[in-house]
């Protein structure tokens, strides 16, 4: 086991720059996710980690040892690719052992240790079967034998979860969470879902355009997000944002005025609140919505409404989204579409960015 | 969709013909070589012989070099796939798997080799070959063959590497091999049908030639091809059609052989792009 440490990597494609000044210490038996919408470059700093593919510029050290140049088999790393890239003219056992063979170890040994490994992940008695003959899960189980197996420095793992089905998902991220608790190898993990990122994460690291936005745990990220596309990014259903202006230290809001939180500025804001910071009925601010939709998730209520004449949607994810502004209401009764709701919020709860460099001020 | 009766009865009786119209050269070809002169001769004409001539056979094999002849196709084909699918399983990787500047443009150029004629090559190989002192010898077929056989075969490689998901390479190097080690290691035995195919195809371009053969080898019987030794058997005056039918159908045969033992292959060859 060994911490990495990636300094000042960046990568171009030609004159396209994907990668820009990466730079990330990766603590020993640290679970690190790099997370962002596709085309961010976590895949390809992942890659670049892996040796699969050579950066522009910079430096990467697994332990002491600096790793930049060698070939992938020399960084005495493993990778769970997305697709699994299970080999399919080899046996289950014969691709767990595989990086084993290549390594030279003698072969009663890597029986041995195929069939601990096998009995870990629970695919001992498909070691005589192809990869063809297994399910997804088993699948997934069986790339990650194959990197466990050998007992790497550190593990990379490319969108692992992302070919298995929602309830198979949510079932083997538990298990990837269990295995690193239980051998504690630092793991850099790549994935564009912020709910893997936020539940399986020592830190979370994420990416827009090649640049990082913001290197955090998740309750810090979710508590205090750096800038505008963070908060937007981390939390489900996303944050509402509002255009609204602070003069003399006061916030205009639904038509009502009240104390700025401690940090911001006098001049054009984003304000932030988070779906789950409404609630129902009367509160320190209060405000009256009708609602548009409402659905129902059993425990609790999404409530979409427009923000109305006295607030202005902020950005592009409410467009998306097409139904304006959203609340989240735990165990509500029946809530009217088309009717009058009382709606409020604590004013120490909304997050205020910067309307032009979208920093956050709070 | 369920089919309805009638379509069943169309879709059989339309296969039917379809086979019938494929097989029917092959059948007539053992009837001709089973058939003595005169019934090969006689109008209308049967479509068994009365008695069977199996002697034909046992004819050609003793009084014609037919076995040197095939042997001789064998080296030549044996040489030229194995020549065309060195360097086509390489070239082909290269252009599936590198980006090559101008390499796009030099995939296509390796083409137009194929876009010429064999005869239009015939002159000018046969000047390099008589240069180098290769005429008459086998060695002259296996090069020319592979001339015609390596720009498609790589093509058809190509096509096939293209289908194999690159993070199989790589994880077969974070495994531990050298890019080549994952492709010996990784690639080709899962490219297995695809390369089946290739040399099936390879083998059947180099034993079915003849323009090459009648050119490059000498008028020794002991180096002619089976396609070539079979040319002469056919007389100026009286030709013995049962006998070049029995001599065809000895040619035939390796070809239908290596088609039964490849099939399970070829057929995984053509639907392997269709699963990922």
């Amino acid at each position: 086991m060994a911490g990495i440490s990636i300094q000042n990597v960046y990568k171009n494609y030609g004159a396209l720059n994907v990668l820009k000044e990466f730079s990330l210490e990766i603590a020993d038996g640290e679970f690190v996710v790099l997370v962002g919408p596709s085309g961010c470059g976590k895949s390809t700093m992942l890659k670049i980690l892996a040796g699969l593919e050579p950066a522009s510029g910079g430096k990467i050290l697994i332990g002491d040892r600096d790793v930049t140049d060698l070939a992938p088999g020399d960084r005495d790393i493993a990778m769970v690719f997305q697709n699994y890239a299970l080999y399919p003219h080899l046996t289950v056992g014969q691709n767990i052992g595989f990086g084993l063979k290549m390594r030279g170890t003698p072969k009663a040994e890597i029986d041995k240790r195929v069939r601990e490994v096998a009995k870990i992940l629970a695919v001992d008695h498909l070691l005589d079967r192809r990869p063809k003959a297994l399910s997804g899960g088993q699948r997934q189980r069986v790339a990650l034998g194959r990197a466990i197996v050998r007992e790497p420095r550190a593990f990379l793992m490319d969108e692992p979860l992302s070919n298995l089905d929602a309830k198979l998902r949510v079932h083997t991220r538990a298990e990837i969470s269990a295995l690193h608790k239980r051998i504690g190898v630092t793991t850099v993990y790549v994935t564009h879902d912020q709910i893997e990122a936020m539940t399986m994460a020592d830190r979370v690291v994420i990416m827009r355009d090649g640049i990082i936005q913001q290197i955090a745990d998740p309750d810090t990220l979710f508590a205090r997000p750096a800038n505008l596309f963070v908060a937007g990014f981390i939390g489900s259903p996303g944050m509402n944002f509002l255009r609204a202006s602070v003069e003399g230290g006061r916030l205009t809001l639904f038509g009502q005025t009240f104390d700025a939180p401690a940090g911001s500025r006098d001049g054009e804001v984003i304000v932030g609140i988070r779906p789950e910071h409404l609630a129902l009925g009367q509160g320190n601010v209060t405000f009256t919505v009708k609602p548009t939709l409402v659905e129902s998730l059993g425990s609790e209520k999404y409530v979409y409404f427009e923000p109305g004449e006295h607030a202005h949607s902020a950005t592009s994810r409410d467009e998306e989204r097409g139904k304006g502004l959203i609340a989240r209401i735990a165990h509500a009764g029946p809530i009217r579409e088309g009717g009058e709701l009382l709606l409020s919020f604590d004013a120490s709860e909304i997050h205020l960015f910067d309307a032009k460099t979208e920093k956050a001020m709070n | 969709m369920e089919r309805t009766r009638f379509q069943s009865f169309a879709l059989y009786a339309g296969l039917t013909v379809v086979c019938g119209i494929l097989l029917f050269p092959i059948y007539w070809l053992f009837v001709t070589a089973l058939s003595t002169l005169a019934e090969i001769r006689q109008l209308p004409p049967s479509f068994w012989p009365a008695e069977p001539q199996w002697s034909t056979f046992t004819k050609v094999a003793s009084e014609r070099p037919i076995l040197l002849w095939l042997w001789n196709s064998a080296l030549a084909a044996i040489g030229s796939v194995g020549l065309s699918m060195i360097v086509s399983v390489l070239a082909g990787y290269s252009l599936s798997r590198f980006s090559l500047r101008g390499g796009r443009s030099l995939g296509l150029f390796i083409l137009t080799a194929k876009m010429l004629p064999a005869t239009l090559l015939v002159i000018p190989l046969f000047g390099i070959f008589r240069s180098i002192g290769l005429i008459g010898s086998l060695w002259s077929l296996v090069l020319a063959h592979a001339t015609l056989i390596i720009p498609f075969t790589t093509w058809m490689l190509k096509g096939y590497f293209d289908t194999i998901p690159r993070e199989l390479e790589q994880a077969a190097m974070v495994d531990g091999c050298s890019p080549l080690g994952a492709m010996f290691r990784v690639v080709l035995p899962v490219a297995t049908p695809g390369l089946a195919a290739t040399a099936l195809y390879a083998f059947v371009l180099s034993w079915a030639d003849y323009a090459y053969a009648r050119t490059f080898l000498t008028n020794a019987q002991g180096s002619w091809t089976a396609n070539l030794g079979i040319t002469t058997m056919k007389g100026e005056y009286v030709t013995d059609w049962n006998e070049i039918s029995a001599a065809a159908a000895f040619i035939a045969l390796p070809i239908l052989l290596i088609y039964l033992f490849l099939e399970r292959y070829l057929v995984g060859g053509l639907t392997a792009g269709a699963e990922k």
